[in-house]
Formats: C-alpha cells, structure tokens, sequence
C-alpha cells in the first residue's frame, strides 16, 4: 500500500465523523508520509508501520460515535454508536448486540403496554357501539388500566432516558475494552 | 505482547515522553517505536483525543526542510493524569512482578 492508497483508504473509512475531525486527522497522516520520506523510508514501508487504516478507522470512528451520542441521545446517534462498537470485531458483536436487542425490546413492550392501558376506555366503547353490550366492570377495569397506563407512560419516560445513559457509559466501557484502556478512559 | 494491552500503556509512553520536553507527532511515533512494536497510526488519534480531553496544547513550527512540525505540550492537567496513570502503572507492574517472584520460587 503507497501514501495516496493509504489516505485514500482512511478518508472513505472515515465518512461520516465531523469534516473538521477527519481533516485534520488526515492531514496528521499525510505529515507522518513526508517525515518518513525525508528519513529515506518509502511509502511502503511507511503505511505498513502505520497499520491498516480500515481498523484505524474503526476505532476513531467508534469513539466519535459515542461522544456524539454522549453530548445528544437521540435515538440516530445512539444507533451509530452501537453499529460502530459492533464494527470493531466479532468479541463486541456479541457482547453489544445481545443487550441492546433486550433493552431495546423492554422498552419497547413497556410503552405499547402503557400505551394499550391508556386507550381501554376506547375499546369499551368500541364494545358498546359494535356488539351493543355495556358491562359496568368493563368500564371500571377499563379506567382502572388508563390510570395504570398513564402512571407507567410517566415512569417509562424516566425508564427509557435512564436506560439510554447506562447504555451509551456500556458502549464507551466496550470501546476501552478493546483499546486495552486504562481506568478513566 | 498482546496489542490490546500495549494500547492502554501507549497512553502513558506519551505522557511520560511529553513530561520531559515537547515533541512533535512524528518524533513521538518513532521514540516509542523504537522501544515497543505498535502499530504506528494508533498513535495519531490518541494524540487527538488527548489534546480534547485538555490534557496537550498543540503549537505549529516551520522546518527548514519537510511539513511544518505540530509540537504537543502537556497542560497541569495532563500532568496529574499522569501522575494517576504512573500511580497504576507501578501498582500493576508491582502485583505482577511479585506473582512472578512466588511463581518461580515454587517451581
């Protein structure tokens, strides 16, 4: 691999992170060619000291992706983040993949459970209008599920912003993992 | 070594080597490369992440010959980081080595 195989690599790899990041971090690159060359290296056996830049990539991609999830937890950003640690290697596949399916669906069954509590007065009129038939204890179940429901739609609000921080601090622990960071990183 | 864990100690070769002096990007790749087999381009991005966390200031300086040289100075913070960081490292290698010292008795 030769210097503009090299940065042309990384520059695709790193699609996707803020304009200014890659840039600079390019620009890093291109200097590191000119001071080996000057040293009498080629470009060959520079880019082979440097690694590849596909994993290099990875892992700048992965760390942006969850400063960026850090600073704004919407669900897009929290997304990239978890494609992005997965992309690190098979060791994160599974150990990311798993939880996030099941927080993913717990909080998901929690708000279409609430949800089906708010609207039940709806399906008792739903049953008066359609098999004309009216049970006293239809309704009172019914209102008994609504305030259920609105009292767990307020505690899945709460539930779901929680579950979005110890999921983002989850990722940003994966990725010290695989760096083989230390405490604080 | 495994590459895991030398990338965790690379954090710390920086610090150490900025702790004496400033250096530039590519001066700091060889000096550790010299020492330690890693893959060279893992150093640019910590590098950055770094200089984010406020832990380096970075300055530009012409050369005669070749790209201007972008020199990196450790801050106070990155000075207690890495007084934290040696505090671990000396505590790890400390355990370690006296694991060593009763395995081989042992034997």
């Amino acid at each position: 691999m030769n210097k503009s195989e090299f940065l042309t690599t990384l520059e695709a790899e790193l699609k996707g992170i803020d304009k200014q990041e890659r840039v600079e971090l390019l620009q890093d690159y291109e200097a590191h060619f000119e001071f080996g060359l000057e040293e009498g290296k080629t470009e060959e056996e520079i880019a082979k000291d440097l690694g590849s830049p596909r994993s290099i990539a990875k892992e700048v991609k992965a760390s942006y992706h969850i400063e960026q999830a850090k600073s704004d937890g919407g669900i897009q950003n929290i997304l990239q983040a978890t494609l992005a640690v997965i992309g690190l290697g098979l060791f994160n596949l599974i150990i990311v993949l798993g939880p996030f399916l099941a927080l993913v669906s717990m909080i998901f069954s929690g708000w279409i459970v609430s949800f089906v509590g708010i609207i039940s007065p709806l399906l008792v009129l739903i049953d008066i209008y359609i098999a004309s038939s009216f049970e006293l204890v239809n309704l009172f179940a019914a209102i008994l599920f609504c305030g259920l429901g609105l009292l767990l739609l307020v505690a899945m609000i709460y539930v779901t912003k929680f579950m979005k921080k110890v999921f983002i601090r989850y990722l940003s622990y994966n990725v010290s993992i695989v760096k083989g960071g230390m405490k604080g990183d | 070594m495994n590459v895991q864990f030398k990338k965790g100690v690379l954090e710390l070769c920086v610090l150490v080597l900025l702790d004496k002096q400033d250096h530039y990007g590519y001066e700091l790749v060889q000096k550790i490369s010299d020492q330690i087999q890693i893959s060279e381009g893992t150093v640019y991005p910590l590098l950055r992440r770094l200089t984010k966390e406020e832990y380096f200031t970075t300055y530009l300086q012409e050369s005669k010959e070749g790209p201007p040289r972008k020199y990196y100075q450790l801050t106070d913070k990155g000075r207690g980081y890495l007084q934290t960081l040696l505090a671990e490292w000396y505590e790890f290698t400390n355990g370690v080595n006296h694991l060593i010292k009763e395995g081989v008795k042992d034997e």
